[in-house]
């Protein structure tokens, strides 16, 4: 009997300690109101990032820096500064590249998949990716932080990507870390840090 | 009597031509005696190290850019991926000197055309030890001879600091395409490029530590 109490409340606090608990019905409610009230307010967002690109055969990440701005509706800029210059801007639907001082600029108008991959990042990074019905997304609590998972329904998407985590802080509702997973062994981790919302950020800053 | 001579000339001309376009991968350079049969290239053979350099390739006028990964996996085995500056993968291979694996390729790149002429490419970026027959010299390196199947493979070694400069892949008449490498240890390149002279293809491979 007393093993069994044990065993009981090992199981019991495992559980507690366990990284990931799922949320229930009245948590999701609550998380998603309050990230959706938070990132309503975005008007805009700089923030630095750490990218961490995970190959399983590789003996370390290869991790890239940099900044990424956003204004409200649509004006994206990428832009990484270690250990290469590399600027990427969405706007307008063109994307403007600078690759160390090379220009070029794609017309993606036309192109779905970018359309898609740009509302991702910005739904990624302002969280706002709830009522995205292209996903099927579960919803979990951890350690002072939030985790949704969204996995794609459609098959085209699901060929790029198998699921985007995104980690939330439980206080400010915003996103910390967006992670995307192209395979079981295969991702990219993208750590958010010095987030600034809604500094004036001027238009021109999204030229490339 | 005249006649056959102008003929002869011309045959004789003509077959000079021949001659001379036929061997002119090696016709500025000296022959010289072989100093060693075999020559092994440092520059992806360690199998700690994870080679990881920042891509431009352009094809027909075409900019591609991204993030070439190489890893020797095994003895005789490299692995091989090629992501965006995002990190999305857009083609992985395992790749050696007599096999050939596609692990993923996006549908954009899936053409058979363009997976050849890849293979045949990272097969000899990442080769590792070459058998030579001949060698040859000019002002600035060796030129060492080295068959491959039909075709032929020339390595350049600088005679001033002895590293691998240049290969040459060649047919009996021409250049099919270049590797150039520039390395400051001799452990790795900092810097190669692909040039193609058949096609116009370029891939440019530059270095990168991470953070």
């Amino acid at each position: 009997m007393k093993t069994k109490i044990a065993l009981l409340i090992l199981f019991i606090s495992g559980n507690l300690f366990a990284q990931e608990q799922k949320m229930t019905a009245a948590e999701i409610a609550s998380f998603k109101e309050d990230v959706n009230v938070v990132s309503k307010k975005i008007k805009t967002l700089s923030t630095d990032f750490v990218q961490y690109k995970h190959l399983d055969f590789l003996s370390k990440d290869i991790e890239t820096s940099g900044k990424m701005i956003f204004k409200e509706p649509g004006l994206l800029q990428w832009q990484y500064k270690k250990p290469y210059n590399y600027s990427i801007v969405f706007k307008n639907g063109k994307i403007l590249i600078n690759d160390e001082g090379k220009k070029s600029a794609v017309d993606i108008g036309n192109s779905k998949i970018f359309g898609r991959i740009n509302k991702l990042i910005v739904g990624s990074v302002s969280g706002n990716m709830f009522d995205d019905k292209e996903f099927t997304i579960s919803y979990f609590k951890l350690k002072g932080q939030n985790l949704a998972k969204f996995v794609p329904k459609d098959a085209t998407l699901k060929k790029y990507i198998k699921q985007i985590e995104l980690t939330f802080d439980k206080e400010e509702a915003t996103v910390v870390q967006v992670k995307l997973l192209e395979s079981s062994e295969d991702y990219t981790r993208i750590v958010l840090k010095n987030k600034v919302i809604n500094a004036k950020i001027d238009d021109s800053v999204f030229t490339n | 009597m005249q006649k056959s001579t102008i003929q002869f000339l011309l045959i004789n001309c003509f077959l000079a031509i021949v001659l001379v376009s036929c061997g002119s991968v090696t016709k500025n350079y000296t022959p010289k005696k072989l100093d060693k049969t075999s020559y092994e290239v440092p520059y992806f053979s360690d199998s700690k190290t994870d080679y990881v350099y920042k891509t431009n390739i352009t094809v027909y006028g075409n900019e591609i850019s991204g993030i070439f990964i190489a890893k020797k996996i095994n003895d005789t085995v490299h692995r091989i991926v090629f992501t965006t500056e995002f990190g999305n993968k857009l083609l992985d291979f395992e790749i050696s000197d007599n096999s050939f694996k596609v692990n993923s390729i996006v549908s954009e790149l899936d053409r058979k055309i363009l997976i050849n002429t890849l293979k045949e490419d990272f097969r000899l970026l990442l080769k590792k030890e070459y058998l030579i027959q001949e060698q040859f010299e000019n002002e600035s390196d060796d030129i060492y001879k080295s068959k491959d199947g039909k075709r032929d493979n020339y390595l350049f070694i600088s005679k001033k600091d002895h590293r691998l400069e240049k290969v040459v892949h060649s047919s009996q008449t021409k250049e099919k395409f270049t590797l150039t490498f520039t390395s400051e240890n001799n452990i790795f390149a900092e810097k190669i490029q692909i040039i193609h002279q058949n096609i116009k293809l370029k891939i440019e491979l530059n270095y990168f530590k991470s953070e």
